[in-house]
Formats: C-alpha cells, sequence, structure tokens
C-alpha cells in the first residue's frame, strides 16, 4: 500500500483510471481499519497482550493512509474538476476516509484496553459481546464490499443490521449494570466491556455512514431522502428490572448520529 | 419550466428556431429568473448562440431564418413589439471584444444614447460614468476616456463592450460566450463582474466552459442537438443531473 499509484495515461482514458485508483485506495483504507478492528477486538476477548500491540504499532500507518487518502483526493479535485457522480464520488470518498479511519482508532481503543489473559465477565455477557462483534465484522465487510463493487442495496442493507447492533448494545449495558451491582469485584473488567460494547455501537455507525456515502456516490441520494431521521431520546441507563425484556425495556434509544431504519 | 423562486422575467415557451428548414433550436422552453444569472451549456453548434439571439431578436437579421413560438419578456411577446425597442431592454455582449474601433473609449459607451436621441452632454456624462462604473473599468480609464478603445488590452475591450451595453440600460444582459477569447486574469474580472451585474440585471450567459458555468450562474440549461436536455438549479445539474445525458456531458464521457 506505501508504494507510488502506477503511472496513468493522460486525457479520459486516465481520468477515469484516477477515479478507480481512489476508489481502490479507499477500500485499502478501510481493510486496513478493519484489520486493526478486528484484531483489536480479539486481542481484548483473548487477553493477548502480543496481539494487541500489533494493533497499536498500526496506529501511524492508519494516520499515514488517512492522509494520503484525503491528499489524493483533493489533487483529483483540484486538478480534474470532476462533475455529477464523478464529484459525488469524490466528496464521498472524503468523508469514507474519515469514517474508515474513526473503525481503525475504536479496534486501537479496543487493544489499549485489553489485559492478560481471558475476561472474567459471566458467560452470557461475554456471548453478546462476541455476536455484536460478528454482526459488526459483517457490517464493515459489506460497506467496504458496497463501496469496492457500487452496490447501492448491499449497502442499503446496513441500516437495519445497525437497529440490531443498537438493541444489543442496550442490552449489555443492561447486563453490565447487573452485574456490577451483583459482583463488584468485576468492575475493572466490566468497565472495559462497557466501553468495548459502545466501540462496536459507534463501529457500526460509521460502517452505516461508509454505505450512506456510496449511495450518495452512486445515486445523488442524501440520506434524508430515503430513510427518515428518528427523534432522539435522551440516553437513560437505568437499573434493569429482573429479566429484561428488549422490547419493553424503559432504555431509551442512543443518542448515536449513525443511520436508523423507519 | 420555473425553477427559482425569483419572479420570471424572460419566458421562452416552446421556441423553434430556423435557418432555411434547418432546426437549430427546437420546442425550448425556459423560464429565465430576474435578476439571476442563467447558464447555457452545451457542445458546439448545439443552438446556444443561436438561442440566445433570438432572446433580442438577433436571429432574424440573418437570411432564411425564422423563429417559431413565444418570448415573453415581462409578459410581453418580444416577437410582436419594434425590435429596436427590444434590443434595447436586452442588451449583448459577444465572444469576441468588438468596440468600434475608430471611436474613443468616451464614445464608445455612449454610441447607443447617441443612436437613440440627443441626449445633453451632461446626460452622456452622467450614463457613461454610470456604465463604466457598472462593467467595472472607470477607474483604469478615467483619465483617459478620449484615447482609442483599441488601445486598452483585451479584458478592458470586453468589459468596455459590456459597459456599452449597459449605457443602454438594458434589463436582461445576454452574453455569448464573453471570456473565450480572454486570459484567466481578464476571465476573472469578467466572472467577478456577472456576480455584480446580476444585483441590477438579468444574465443569460452562452458558455463552453463548464467550471465557468458552475462558478458564475445560479440555473443552467443543456442544450443538445438544439433540444433542452435539462434545466435546473446549476448546484444541483452539476451535483446530480436528472438526466443521463447530462451527466455524460459533463463528465466528459459524451459519445
Amino acid at each position: 500500500m506505501n508504494e507510488a499509484p502506477p503511472a496513468e495515461p493522460g486525457g479520459r482514458r486516465g481520468y477515469d483510471l484516477q477515479i478507480r485508483h481512489l476508489k481502490d485506495r479507499g477500500v485499502q483504507l478501510g481493510q486496513f481499519a478493519f484489520a486493526m478492528f478486528r484484531d483489536g477486538w480479539r486481542a481484548f476477548d483473548q487477553g493477548d497482550l502480543a496481539a494487541a500491540q500489533s494493533v497499536l504499532d498500526r496506529g501511524d500507518e492508519l494516520d499515514r493512509l488517512d492522509e494520503d487518502m484525503e491528499h489524493a483526493t483533493i489533487a483529483f479535485m483540484v486538478l480534474r474538476q470532476p462533475t455529477a457522480v464523478d464529484l459525488r464520488t469524490a466528496a464521498a470518498l472524503l468523508k469514507i476516509t474519515t469514517h474508515c479511519d474513526r473503525i481503525g482508532r475504536l479496534g486501537f481503543d479496543m487493544a489499549r484496553i485489553t489485559s492478560a489473559g481471558p475476561g472474567n465477565e459471566p458467560s452470557d455477557l461475554r456471548a453478546l459481546l462476541q455476536r455484536m462483534d460478528e454482526v459488526v465484522e459483517s457490517m464493515v465487510r459489506q460497506s467496504l464490499d458496497a463501496l469496492d463493487r457500487d452496490q447501492v442495496e448491499l449497502a442499503q442493507s446496513l441500516f437495519k443490521r445497525d437497529d440490531l447492533v443498537d438493541q444489543m448494545h442496550r442490552q449489555a449495558n443492561r447486563m453490565i449494570i447487573a452485574n456490577l451491582e451483583s459482583t463488584p469485584s468485576l468492575a475493572p473488567r466490566l468497565a472495559n466491556d462497557l466501553l468495548v460494547a459502545r466501540h462496536f455501537e459507534r463501529i457500526a455507525d460509521n460502517a452505516c455512514k461508509v454505505g450512506e456515502k456510496t449511495i450518495y456516490a452512486l445515486t445523488g441520494q442524501r440520506r434524508s431522502e430515503y430513510l427518515p431521521r428518528h427523534p432522539t431520546r435522551p440516553y437513560v441507563l437505568e437499573t434493569p428490572r429482573p429479566e429484561p425484556s428488549e422490547t419493553s425495556g424503559p432504555v431509551g434509544r442512543s443518542r448515536s448520529s449513525g443511520p436508523r431504519a423507519p | 419550466m420555473a425553477i427559482s423562486s425569483a419572479p420570471v422575467k424572460m419566458d421562452i415557451q416552446h421556441l423553434t428556431a430556423l435557418y432555411g428548414s434547418n432546426r437549430a433550436v427546437q420546442d425550448v422552453s425556459i423560464a429565465v429568473p430576474e435578476k439571476e444569472v442563467t447558464a447555457i451549456i452545451g457542445p458546439s453548434g448545439c443552438g446556444k448562440s443561436t438561442l440566445i439571439r433570438c432572446l433580442n431578436r438577433l436571429h432574424e437579421t440573418a437570411p432564411r431564418t425564422r423563429v417559431e413560438g413565444v418570448v415573453l419578456l415581462d409578459g410581453e411577446d418580444i416577437y410582436s413589439i419594434d425590435p429596436t425597442w427590444v434590443r434595447r431592454r436586452v442588451g449583448m455582449v459577444f465572444q469576441k471584444p468588438n468596440p468600434f474601433a475608430t471611436m474613443s473609449i468616451f464614445n464608445n459607451v455612449s454610441a447607443p444614447l447617441r443612436f437613440n436621441g440627443r441626449p445633453s452632454r451632461e446626460e452622456l456624462d452622467q450614463a457613461v460614468l454610470r456604465a463604466l462604473k457598472g462593467a467595472a473599468l472607470w477607474e483604469e480609464v478615467r483619465d483617459r476616456l478620449d484615447s482609442p478603445a483599441t488601445s486598452l488590452s483585451g479584458g478592458q475591450q470586453q468589459r468596455l463592450c459590456i459597459a456599452r451595453a449597459l449605457a443602454a440600460n438594458p434589463e436582461v444582459l445576454l452574453m455569448d460566450e464573453p471570456c473565450s477569447a480572454l486570459d484567466p486574469i481578464a476571465t476573472a474580472r469578467i466572472e467577478d463582474l456577472i456576480a455584480q451585474l446580476k444585483q441590477d440585471y438579468t444574465v443569460i450567459i452562452v458558455t463552453h466552459n463548464m467550471q465557468q458555468a458552475a462558478r458564475v450562474s445560479d440555473n443552467t440549461a443543456f442544450l443538445y442537438l438544439g433540444k433542452l436536455v435539462e434545466y435546473g438549479p446549476t448546484e444541483e445539474l452539476f451535483e446530480r443531473p436528472k438526466e443521463k445525458l447530462t451527466e455524460s456531458y459533463i463528465t466528459g464521457r459524451f459519445g
């Protein structure tokens, strides 16, 4: 990824290749960030300090890729003065770069709170976090796939699963609070679990943003034109009642700015 | 087709312009908003210049030409009134600066007034001052109004032609590729001037330069083979055009 881009022919063909090359670089940045998130979570889950360190060591490279991508996109806009779908693609890539960078940073943050050995949280909580990881990993992969292959429907299908992640996030919060009350000695791990659950929720939001920007690049449609925003309510964390039910829980919606299904 | 909340200054309805039997413009309808800049873009030979020449009845001055349809100026059909009166209300600036070569700067600007009557010297002075200021040329020529117009640079000559058009106190200003013969600095000055002009005038500009259309206009019409393909707010048309043909043209993937 570090090598200079291949020489491109001039004229119309060069222009098309430049756009394709920009998109490829965006996808590469996304894959790099995805790997940081995936490895950061695994390091945390398994308590693998060496794996965590390898994620932390990638922080500078993520910064460099982010900066390079921004530079290349701005240069393309200045030198080629794109319009219509090309302009939208370049503008979308600038935003996508930021969202991918955040995904990588959240993986970095998971690696940073890794402690040696497996976590001592209850198995049902750990299983829920693992399930969140599965859903969020597939969302990030899918968002990059939609960008790479110009797939509007694939990008659209992300939004429903973001709601699922939000639900899981709320469920994780309730379980963590219940466990903090019942087993205070688990507090250090549970505090980190709380952060990790929040990171998953943010990563899912960023994956949706990548999808949103892909849809904008391909169709010109902005999110508000196909997905009305829900009213936002305050985020209230309440002590769980016995056997909390996901559908009847009193917990408010997340304040997240991520896309939501109608 | 109305696209702005501003009142319609010039309403072009089903306009067709012919050279003999050749239809250079076919059934074009555009509502031009008042005190906004409307750009007309399209490939060479698509009828852009013919279209704006119909808006001050210049088209009919060429042999074997004909116009069908209606052009309303403030609701009045320009083809039912005196063409001289139309041209006084609808000024025009051409591709190449065309000052009257034998006249001074002052006489170039005051020419339309002298052609249209016998104004006093004071009236002429006032009109020339206003027109030269309006064309952002006053500061550069105030000390040499008696110099030949041809002593000015190309960009200054084009602004002189704009001043000459403004001297007749028009309501609409037609500009047919006004910067195509100018360097980037002179072009930038004309573009700045267009932004000022729209405070007082309705401007319709034909340009080959899409970036220029994007920079200076509020609304853009895309013509192809004499037909209107798309007309809309400039930002919208350049960011997310509705028609595939427009997108192909503005992204350079034409043909």
